[in-house]
């Protein structure tokens, strides 16, 4: 129940603080602009595409890349919505409370992370709703777009766990976006160089966020990326987690 | 040293904390009884606030064991920190969230529900003199109504051991009155109540015994008659002077 109690009171704190709203309206606001530009530029494009076989169609063109432009948002707002999650606490002195009453550490960090993604999955939900509020319009590629969702939400929920684990180790929120961020960008552009050698195999793409990412807007899902992500969530949950119990520890 | 206690709700057996290679609190043995109220006393850096945040679980001792109600407080640590409230020094709170929802977090927090919470939350907020400030931000309190908010979520579960680090702090002399009354009243009910203070007239008016801490080291224990703020002053000078108690001294 401890578990529940934590959620409540981030959602809480979530909810009544300006800058996660500031961030949604925003960032909603502007992925409303691209996907009106998206939107824009299918419907000019639909009568070369109606000679083409096998032409992109509304998946490919609006839906995918509007996933894929809050994917570039994300790196900026989940690191600056996480950043207060566990460095806020230890900064106020709440950290100390919590920790006296006999919370675990694990239900401290489960319940902060398990509400920063619920917060993102309304982002996502709102992002989700535009093109598919046009789908009734055209035959999208269902799999696809729940392939490309999946993709979306796993990176989400990623950046998150990165976000948390970054603000386990700091009492300073602002060094906690900072460092949530580089790791999020580093993770991702780890196999830029390999990329631009033309390297499509080897480690460093499989370590690389965005190889896993990337084949999941194309529409492919396999365990390997799905365990990637796992993996990720689950050593920064535990970092942020043994980080905390240490806090007992260190004082 | 200790305080005598037929069935002593806190043990503390050789308790020490290690920090940057001193021992900021050295073999503390302390005991006390339920209904007892024990005034932590020392000048500033003697150790009282990392005692007390030991006793509530905060911080984790480098040696000794503490005992709360009979259990361990390393092998039960969440029964255990469940007989405890705490009041941290620096009254510590969610600065976006309302005295209700502090309320009703803490109360969750230790496993309250329902219409189980709403009332234990209303006594408590009575008898910290806050139920007109329900619907106020923390933000918003001042100092001494923080101070109260935080003894209203250290009272919401009825603990056994009532731990005050410097709960006057920020309070005005009606509030501090009141809080006097409230310690004595929750003595008079049973609960064992350890407070840390600087003001030895605050000592006097409340505690039945006190602890005076040195460098680490508990230098004395006894107990006081209610009002004895002279041979209190000098018991306390000579230790925090000399670093040894008069009756050590004369020895």
């Amino acid at each position: 129940m401890n578990f529940i109690a934590m959620l409540r009171l981030e959602l809480l704190r979530l909810r009544v603080r300006p800058f996660g709203w500031v961030l949604l309206a925003l960032g909603i606001g502007w992925l409303g602009w691209n996907f009106t530009l998206m939107v824009g530029s299918f419907l000019a494009s639909q009568v070369q595409r109606a000679g083409l076989p096998d032409s992109p169609g509304y998946v490919d063109l609006v839906a995918v890349p509007l996933l894929g432009a809050l994917a570039q948002l994300a790196f900026l707002v989940v690191p600056l919505l996480g950043m207060s999650t566990l460095a806020g606490e230890r900064r106020n002195g709440t950290l100390a409370v919590l920790l006296a009453s006999g919370v675990p550490a694990s239900r401290i960090v489960l319940g902060k992370y398990a509400a920063l993604v619920l917060w993102l999955l309304v982002w996502l939900a709102l992002t989700l709703a535009m093109p598919l509020s046009l789908a009734h319009a055209t035959s999208p590629d269902w799999g696809k777009l729940a392939a490309a969702t999946l993709g979306l939400f796993l990176m989400l929920a990623s950046l998150s766990a990165i976000a948390v684990a970054a603000s386990a180790f700091t009492s300073h929120p602002a060094l906690a976006a900072v460092v949530g961020l580089l790791v999020g960008l580093g993770l991702w552009t780890l196999n830029l160089g390999a990329q631009r050698a033309g390297i499509d195999d080897g480690a460093i793409n499989a370590i690389a966020m965005s190889t896993h990412v990337q084949n999941l807007l194309r529409g492919l899902v396999s365990s390997t990326d799905l365990l990637w992500f796992v993996l990720v969530i689950a050593a920064c949950l535990a970092l942020a987690t043994r980080r905390i119990a240490t806090d007992r520890e260190r004082g | 040293m200790t305080v005598a206690a037929a069935n002593p709700v806190l043990q503390l057996d050789h308790v020490g904390r290690r920090r940057a290679g001193r021992m900021v609190v050295d073999e503390v043995t302390l005991e006390l009884g339920a209904g007892q109220v024990l005034g932590l006393l020392g000048v500033n850096g003697a150790g009282k606030s990392t005692t007390l945040a030991m006793i509530v679980g905060a911080l984790q001792p480098d040696m000794g064991t503490i005992r709360i109600g009979g259990k361990d407080l390393t092998e039960e640590p969440i029964a255990t920190r469940q007989l405890v409230g705490w009041l941290p020094e620096r009254a510590p709170v969610w600065p976006e969230l309302t005295v209700a929802e502090h309320l009703a977090t803490h109360g969750r927090l230790r496993g309250l529900r329902g219409t189980a919470l709403r009332a234990a939350g209303d006594a408590a907020l009575a008898q910290a003199g806050m139920t007109e400030l329900r619907q106020r931000l923390a933000g918003a309190l001042s100092q001494g109504q923080r101070q109260r908010l935080c003894l209203a979520c250290a009272l919401l579960h009825r603990p056994a051991l009532l731990v005050l680090d410097e709960p006057a702090n920020g309070l005005d002399p009606v509030h501090a009155a009141a809080l006097k009354q409230t310690i004595r009243t929750l003595a008079q009910g049973g609960t064992a109540v350890i407070l840390s203070t600087h003001l030895l007239a605050e000592a006097t008016a409340v505690c039945d015994h006190v602890a005076i801490l040195h460098e680490g080291r508990l230098r004395h224990v006894g107990a006081i008659a209610a009002g004895d703020q002279a041979a209190l002053e000098r018991t306390f000078f000579e230790i925090a002077m000399h670093g040894a108690n008069p009756a050590a001294r004369a020895a």
